[in-house]
């Protein structure tokens, strides 16, 4: 095992923990902590990959990625707040108002 | 190529036409020209063609169109006009005409006046059209205009429930019979390619054919048996009694119910070669001549009795045709019409005078008052017993000859049936004469004092066919159709009984009009004793044998009960309503099913995005 | 094995993946939102470190800069505020823990087990030469200016969906 196939495994991992952490934490705010893990995940394989070829390519999808990952951020906040501000919980059990 | 015959079929057909269209803003004596003056026209033109044939001697012919070609074969409509079609037409035109004339004194008062009259001129379009159609097909399209024409004119008071069910039954019954016709036309399509009737005759004169005469024969016939009113349905031609009295005498006792006759004598060359099709015609035809006479000897609506004499003599005409003797059948058919529509009208006219009232025990002693229907009424009830020189007597003498002796199926049963039933047919009309104008008056006070004569539209009609019932069998038809229509060979051991039976028949008649005297004088009191003693076959005949229950019992009865347990409530109900609920409730239920994977937990969803990830990544292992 | 321990820099490199790694494990365990806060940027400057490690020291300064600098100090903005609101006795994980973790198991043996032997070195192919910030800024105003424009763009509409929330937040709030 060299670092290259260290870092694929790592960053595998680093996504694998940040979707079942979507799936198994309750509380919202945590949820969307487990979402920038999986980006920063990808971050991560993206990296190695441009280490690897060689070309800029892949740096250049890091950089988009933190372009995307900030916008998300700013809208996902203000979302999760109001909500937040309706349902009076953090539970994310509350907000199945879309059942059916 | 003559162009005489066109305008025979077209003129009534422009009648229709204007009195249909604008009848109902013409005035009544525009109506009664128009409607009167098309078919005198006809007539007139029917007139001249014959002149045209006698003097060539060959049939004329004219092709009026064609309407489709297949490869080779050409669909035309074109008519035919050769001497069998010559008695017709003048026969339809003739008589038609002086019903027309009859019928503005008739129906004066009706409120639906042009209807009326724009409903016969269509008949008389498609019958003659049915009479002078050189294939089968034209024949076919007037057949089916004439029993169109026919549910218009007996349900022509509609707003009566029974007068409008009475059309329509006339109109079912004749479409049964109509089944067979087309089968019997497909088949003769298929074998021989042309459905031309001169052709099929010269086809089967010929030799034989690939396809049986026999079963054509039979086919063709039960088509006959509709239109005509034999066993097994006649039924509808009593019921038919409901429309205007004119309308019986013209359709139902003149021109169309005898459609079926002239069918059987235009395709002699089918029956000609088909004994056990003639046989059949034969046995039917007698048959239903005596059943007929037994019902109509306890009938006591006038029209009724009429009605049931109409079934009993075609069935006397099928009897001629059945033996081989055409030329006999037609004649029949020709003096009928006579005397037929002369006790029709009459009878009109006696209605006419009892101001609505048909039932013959209420009438009585009316000789006196109304002497010109009187006379006109006896002459024609003379003709139909048969007694000499009358009309009746020289067909009906030439039918139980032929029915004797023809070497082409006579036989003594068919005779001795025949003849009994000439003996019933003079009782029941002397029977209806007596009743009707002699005895004392057993009308209310009200009705008797309303009794007059007719006008001359009506009487002068009566007058003219009772001359023709007179005279008219002076001219011996088969004589004139030898030439076309063969009569049959009489079997030789029998010639020396020609003139025992044509005695024997004019005792029948004879005796038929003693009979009713002895019975029906002083009112019918021996009648009324007579009666006591056979009360239940009295019940029977009046019932009409019962063959109405019968039919309702046995085929409407289970027809209706197949349409609502089978058709209604499994077929449509169940399969084809349950299909399309069951769809739309399977749609429904799987998408009931289906919805519920939106739990609404997020959790739920990532976990799906999850596993379905791990699915693909699973599927690419073996497959990249 | 012995590769990796060779020198000081790949053992570095191993120790911030390492780390990295027990962040992210962290985040699944702990309590505390504050706390799994926390746990993330510790992972994400770790990451950072190992960008670092692996020459593109640019990637390295924005990872730091934009994602824990902005991101992460936001998200712990929020859950300061509202935190306090929930009750103590919250609990921590959702109905589907075991299935969660059986599809986590699942996904990094499926995963893991597609790219392991396609990432060692002998079947990786040769090594490219590295690149220069220069020559990643001409790649991407180059070759890479579409997207470039394309998330202008996205960031606009963020923008705009920003300014939308304020509005429903003023309303719904006064």
């Amino acid at each position: 095992m060299d670092k290259v196939q260290l870092l694929i495994g790592v960053a595998v991992a680093l996504f694998a923990i940040g979707l079942t952490g979507v799936v198994i934490r309750r509380n919202v705010l945590v949820m969307l902590m487990c979402m920038e893990l999986m980006l920063n995940g990808v971050n991560l394989s993206l990296v190695t990959f441009a280490h690897v070829t060689g070309t800029a390519v892949g740096a250049v999808l890091v950089f988009l990625v933190f372009v995307v990952a900030t916008a998300e951020i700013a809208i996902a906040i203000p979302i999760v707040l109001l909500l937040v501000r309706s349902k009076r919980t953090l539970d994310l059990d509350a907000y199945a108002d879309l059942k059916g | 190529m003559t162009k005489l015959l066109l305008p025979i079929v077209l003129l009534p057909l422009i009648g229709f036409l204007i009195n249909g269209l604008v009848g109902n803003f013409i005035g009544k004596r525009l109506v009664s020209v128009v409607a009167c003056g098309l078919p005198i026209a006809a007539f007139l033109f029917a007139i001249k063609a014959t002149a045209d044939l006698m003097a060539t001697g060959a049939p004329l012919t004219q092709t009026v169109f064609t309407w489709a070609q297949f490869a080779d074969r050409p669909f035309e409509i074109a008519l035919y006009f050769d001497r069998l079609t010559a008695v017709m037409v003048l026969i339809v035109t003739g008589v038609g005409s002086l019903i027309h004339v009859y019928s503005t004194g008739y129906m004066h008062e009706d409120k639906s006046y042009a209807r009326y009259f724009s409903y016969l001129n269509l008949f008389l379009f498609f019958m003659l059209m049915l009479v002078l159609g050189r294939s089968l097909l034209v024949l076919f399209v007037g057949w089916e205009g004439v029993g169109l024409a026919s549910y218009l004119l007996i349900g022509f008071w509609f707003e009566d429930p029974v007068k409008a069910a009475a059309g329509k039954k006339a109109f079912i019954t004749n479409r049964v019979g109509d089944a067979g016709f087309l089968l019997g036309m497909f088949l003769l399509y298929r074998t021989l390619g042309t459905l031309q009737m001169d052709q099929i005759n010269a086809a089967f004169l010929a030799g034989p054919v690939a396809v049986s005469a026999s079963l054509v024969g039979v086919l063709l016939f039960i088509g006959a048996t509709g239109k005509s009113a034999q066993i097994p349905l006649h039924v509808w031609l009593p019921d038919a009694m409901a429309g205007p009295t004119p309308v019986s005498a013209l359709i139902h006792a003149a021109t169309m119910v005898t459609a079926g006759v002239y069918l059987v004598a235009r395709l002699h060359g089918i029956f000609l070669h088909a004994p056990e099709a003639s046989a059949l015609v034969a046995t039917i035809g007698v048959a239903t001549a005596f059943f007929a006479a037994t019902i109509a000897l306890v009938q006591t609506d006038i029209k009724k009795v009429l009605a049931y004499s109409t079934i009993s003599q075609l069935g006397f005409m099928f009897l001629a045709a059945g033996v081989g003797a055409y030329g006999v059948a037609v004649f029949h058919l020709y003096t009928h019409a006579f005397f037929k529509a002369c006790l029709f009208l009459g009878a009109g006219s006696v209605i006419h005078a009892m101001s609505g009232e048909q039932d013959i025990r209420k009438m009585g002693g009316l000789a006196k008052k109304i002497p010109i229907t009187f006379v006109t009424f006896a002459i024609a009830t003379a003709a139909i017993a048969g007694l000499p020189p009358l009309a009746g007597f020289f067909s009906k003498d030439e039918i139980l000859w032929f029915a004797f002796a023809s070497g082409h199926g006579g036989a003594p049963w068919l005779f001795a049936v025949a003849a009994a039933t000439a003996l019933m047919t003079a009782f029941y009309m002397f029977r209806l004469l007596w009743l009707t104008f002699f005895g004392t008056p057993r009308m209310d006070h009200e009705t008797a004092h309303h009794i007059h004569e007719s006008p001359w539209s009506m009487t002068g009609v009566l007058i003219v066919l009772a001359v023709l019932s007179t005279v008219g069998g002076l001219f011996s038809i088969p004589h004139f159709l030898e030439p076309m229509l063969p009569l049959p060979e009489v079997r030789p051991e029998l010639h020396h009984l020609e003139t025992p039976l044509l005695v024997l028949s004019v005792a029948i008649g004879l005796a038929g009009l003693a009979l009713a005297a002895w019975f029906y004088s002083r009112d019918g009191a021996r009648a009324e004793a007579a009666r006591t003693h056979v009360e239940p076959l009295h019940r029977l005949l009046s019932g009409k044998y019962y063959i109405d229950e019968l039919y309702e019992g046995f085929i409407g009865r289970p027809i209706q009960w197949v349409s609502d347990r089978v058709f209604l409530r499994l077929g449509d109900r169940l399969v084809i309503d349950g299909t399309l609920d069951g769809m739309a409730a399977f749609a429904r239920r799987t998408a009931g099913g289906l919805s519920r994977v939106q739990t609404g937990n997020l959790h739920f969803y990532a976990l799906l995005v999850l596993a379905g990830l791990v699915v693909v990544l699973l599927w690419s292992w073996g497959h990249v | 094995m012995n590769t990796l321990l060779a020198n000081f820099e790949t053992l570095l490199l191993v120790v911030f993946a390492l780390c990295a790694l027990l962040g992210a494990a962290l985040m699944l365990v702990l309590r505390e939102p504050m706390r799994v806060a926390l746990a993330l940027i510790s992972t994400m400057v770790f990451l950072g470190g190992v960008y670092g490690l692996l020459g593109v020291h640019f990637i390295a300064a924005f990872q730091v800069l934009i994602y824990v600098g902005a991101v992460m100090v936001f998200i712990v903005y929020v859950i300061m505020l509202l935190d306090p609101r929930d009750s103590a006795a919250r609990r921590r994980y959702s109905a589907l823990l075991v299935p969660g973790v059986i599809g986590c198991g699942l996904f990094i043996v499926a995963l893991g087990a597609l790219v392991w032997d396609s990432s060692s070195e002998a079947h990786r192919g040769a090594a490219g030469a590295g690149f220069t910030l220069a020559q990643f800024s001409a790649a991407f105003v180059n070759e890479y200016w579409l997207e470039f424009e394309l998330t202008s763009v996205l960031l606009l509409a963020a923008i705009v969906a920003a300014i939308a929330v304020i509005q429903v937040s003023r309303r719904s709030h006064g």
